[in-house]
């Protein structure tokens, strides 16, 4: 019996695990593309869904927020060179070429709530990778 | 005389109980990473305060809310300026074919740097990639340039 208990555990666990980055419920459409890659690391994600709310790792960052607002957000979260070693927040402590951050931007998505995500990343040193649809 | 009846609500045996919760495990997983994240990689620069750029020199995309006008200075085939219209179905190829052509003399990082800029904020994201996209493709380094808005009083 105490094995069926362990393996519940362990369940729960995954499934928490999972949940805290999971972005599954957040309702959008890629863009096309072609020649498309795999990225190399998958610590951090950026989403803006059908209503042109950014997430980060799931999580909304604010509902009603601008986009200069969403952009010092996100910046502040990705990269704080201010903070001591460990804290330097999500992209910080990370050497070139694991910087990788996803974006899955909902392909209408106008230029005004996209913009700021792709600067506040390029500022933070962030290394882009749009997750795109292959163009049939 | 005695009639065995079987029951219908029969308990699972508990040792199955294991292996009922490992295949959870597996099926949580296995949904998890289901999620697509094949894409395109994109590098743009940090944004730099470098007054010694030749900025008469840089190629200019801009996007406004009916066409994409490229801007070649010093332009070889005589056609500094092309605009194409935004719903054109050839759009990307012709985008990159012109920036290749464009680009095809020039060496460094710096004179290869493409300047885009959007003046329609509604501008959806798919054509933004598609533009992005044809500029990398022709050998051009992106580089994001925001329209200054003056409030005049």
């Amino acid at each position: 019996m105490a094995m069926g208990d362990i393996a519940f555990l362990l369940l729960i666990f995954f499934v928490i695990l999972a949940r805290v980055r999971d972005d599954s419920h957040i309702q959008w459409k890629p863009a096309d593309g072609t020649e498309l890659v795999k990225p190399e690391t998958m610590r951090v994600s950026v989403a803006i869904d059908r209503d042109n709310m950014t997430y980060l790792n799931g999580t909304l960052l604010s509902e009603n927020a601008d986009s200069a607002a969403i952009r010092a957000m996100l910046s502040s979260k990705l990269y704080n060179p201010n903070g001591a070693p460990g804290q330097r927040g999500l992209l910080g402590d990370l050497p070139p070429g694991r910087r990788t951050v996803l974006l899955k931007i909902h392909r209408d998505t106008p230029y005004r709530y996209f913009e700021p995500v792709i600067e506040a990343v390029s500022e933070a040193g962030g290394e882009l990778h749009h997750v795109l649809e292959e163009k049939n | 005389m005695n009639i065995r009846r079987q029951s219908l609500l029969t308990e699972p045996p508990a040792s199955a109980t294991s292996d009922i919760a490992f295949i959870l495990i597996i099926f949580f997983l296995v949904c998890a990473s289901v999620e697509p994240e094949e894409g395109r990689q994109q590098v743009i620069p940090k944004n730099e305060k470098d007054e010694k750029k030749e900025k008469t020199k840089t190629i200019n995309v801009d996007i406004t809310p009916t066409d994409v006008i490229v801007n070649v200075p010093n332009s070889r085939d005589g056609r500094p300026v092309e605009t194409y219209k935004r719903e054109d179905p050839a759009l990307h190829a012709r985008l990159t074919a012109k920036l290749t052509g464009a680009l095809v003399d020039r060496a460094g990082d710096e004179q290869r740097v493409v300047a885009v800029m959007c003046k329609d904020d509604s501008t959806p994201y798919y054509l933004w990639m598609d533009v992005t996209d044809a500029i990398e493709q022709a050998g051009g380094i992106i580089t994001l340039v925001r329209e200054e808005v003056v409030n005049v009083q």
